[in-house]
């Protein structure tokens, strides 16, 4: 279980090398979706996450990489209205791949030995078929890599190949977003400890005690984290800390 | 003794551990996929989970709820042929652990596996080596680790492993979409779940009234109600409580 920060031993695998690169921005990961997709021959990629956690009625898919293209428009409209809730409520239970066979008769997504593996989504709504790999990291950056074309055929060695790409990709995508999402200003070690010990169920007397500080002082440290966390309160303030990792 | 700073590398580095000793007559893949197959419908656990262990060339499984571990007690083990001794030493050991790596870091490691050198002052069974690796995955809100005992000596591969942890999570998501009842899920009704959401957003009690269209004691009493089932003292606490949980 343990967070290993050590990421430069010799490279054993391809794994660890995507790891080391450090990714800049988003276009970086288009070439790699590629070559992904250029494995199971799709016609396309698409990356969705699901975004506004907690409840489940206020959870949606939202498309943030494809290449479905101009003349494609409307696709990723299209299929989260056929399989928008179908995916929200897979990531809720499971990790298997999903598959799912096109209108035309001929456009299908089969396996010829990952079936106990993968799941069915109902066939015949959409012009393509395609197969989509759930990555499920957290309270953050869940979401889903898919690849669509006339027809897939789904190897083992792709499998793992693709679910294990889609995890390093949806790894990115989050990291991209944290580094983006870094407050103006980074917080204190102070503004940490008081907001730590906040989220721990301490009343801002408490604090002061276990830190040897007064209590406006930590109403202080805590008010400064609010505005650099643009937050309106304290709680709001503790929810942000704990999703941007600040404290635990 | 530290797990957290014994960490190290020495099972990246040296020779790939493919085609040579014990491996080479190990089983396939395919192999692995159609012994899996035929104990999914048996729901048998530790069955899957010795067919994974066998694969990487391990020699000890110990599957646990990741994110049960902070608590007393052993309820976190799975699944395990650990020595029942050295599970228990090490359930402290872990807690701190755990606690001590942000939710950022934690969805950043799913499936990367990691090395760790278990406590001096516990007993091994003969020939194991005093380094595990762990590898966590999440099946919906569960956040599992799988980790490993193997033989001193032997160089896990970094591709056998990135297997193990996929198959590992689709072989629990059988188990799961069986078994929901496993999932606790804290017992909270719509509408708590909707309050915390909500004042994890920064809106007031009166807010909240205004926005559901009931009462601000009503509000209030779910919050009370919210801090009663989860056991914590003050708002802030039950909001932190619900983020690492993935309530809201």
């Amino acid at each position: 279980m343990a967070y290993s920060q050590d990421k430069n031993g010799e490279s054993p695998g391809e794994i660890r090398t995507f790891r080391m690169t450090r990714i800049t921005s988003r276009s970086d990961l288009f070439p790699r979706l590629v070559s992904m997709q250029k494995i199971i021959n799709a016609r396309h990629f698409a990356v969705f996450r699901i975004s506004g956690g907690g409840l489940p009625s206020k959870r949606k898919l939202v498309c943030e990489l494809e290449n479905w293209g101009p003349s494609n428009i409307t696709a990723s409209q299209m299929f989260v209205e056929a399989y928008g809730d179908a995916l929200i409520d897979h990531m809720e239970k499971s990790l298997l791949p999903l598959m799912w066979n096109g209108r035309d008769e001929a456009s299908i997504a089969e396996t010829s030995d990952l079936d106990m593996f993968t799941v069915r989504l109902k066939g015949r709504l959409l012009p393509f078929s395609g197969v989509a790999f759930p990555v499920r990291l957290g309270a953050v950056g869940n979401g889903y890599t898919m690849f669509t074309s006339n027809y897939i055929d789904l190897a083992s060695d792709a499998l793992v190949d693709l679910h294990g790409k889609s995890c390093h990709i949806m790894m990115d995508l989050l990291s991209l977003d944290e580094r983006r999402a870094v407050p103006a200003e980074t917080l204190s070690e102070r503004e940490v400890a008081c907001l730590q010990l906040a989220g721990d169920g301490r009343i801002s007397d408490e604090i002061a005690d276990k830190l040897g500080l007064s209590v406006h002082t930590v109403n202080a440290y805590l008010g400064s984290a609010t505005i650099k966390l643009d937050s309106v309160n304290r709680i709001q303030a503790i929810a942000k800390a704990i999703r941007l990792g600040y404290i635990s | 003794m530290e797990v957290e700073t014994l960490q190290s590398d020495i099972a990246l580095k040296g020779r790939p551990f493919v085609g040579s000793g014990p491996l080479s007559k190990a089983m396939s893949r395919e192999q692995l996929i159609g012994r899996l197959a035929r104990l999914a419908g048996s729901n048998h656990l530790p069955a899957g989970m010795a067919a994974l262990t066998e694969y990487v060339g391990a020699s000890h499984y110990l599957l646990a709820r990741y994110d049960l571990v902070q608590e007393q007690g052993l309820e976190f083990v799975v699944s395990s042929n650990w020595p029942f001794d050295l599970v228990r030493r090490l359930s402290v050991d872990l807690a701190s652990l755990y606690s001590r790596s942000t939710e950022l870091e934690k969805c950043l490691s799913i499936l990367q596996p990691s090395f760790a050198l278990l406590p001096d002052d516990v007993e091994l069974p003969a020939g194991v080596s005093q380094q595990y690796c762990s590898l966590t995955f999440n099946v919906g809100r569960t956040r599992l680790s799988l980790m490993l005992l193997f033989a001193d000596g032997i160089i896990l591969s970094q591709d056998r492993l990135r297997d193990v942890g996929l198959f590992a999570g689709y072989y629990s998501s059988f188990a799961r979409a069986r078994d929901q009842k496993a999932e606790r899920d804290f017992d909270l009704t719509e509408r708590e779940l909707e309050c915390l959401f909500w004042i994890a957003e920064g809106k007031t009690s009166d807010e909240i009234a205004m926005i559901l269209g009931i009462s601000r004691n009503t509000i209030n009493n779910y919050i009370t109600s919210v801090m009663r089932k989860t056991a914590t003292k003050t708002r802030s606490e039950a909001i932190a409580y619900a983020v690492r949980n993935n309530l809201v």
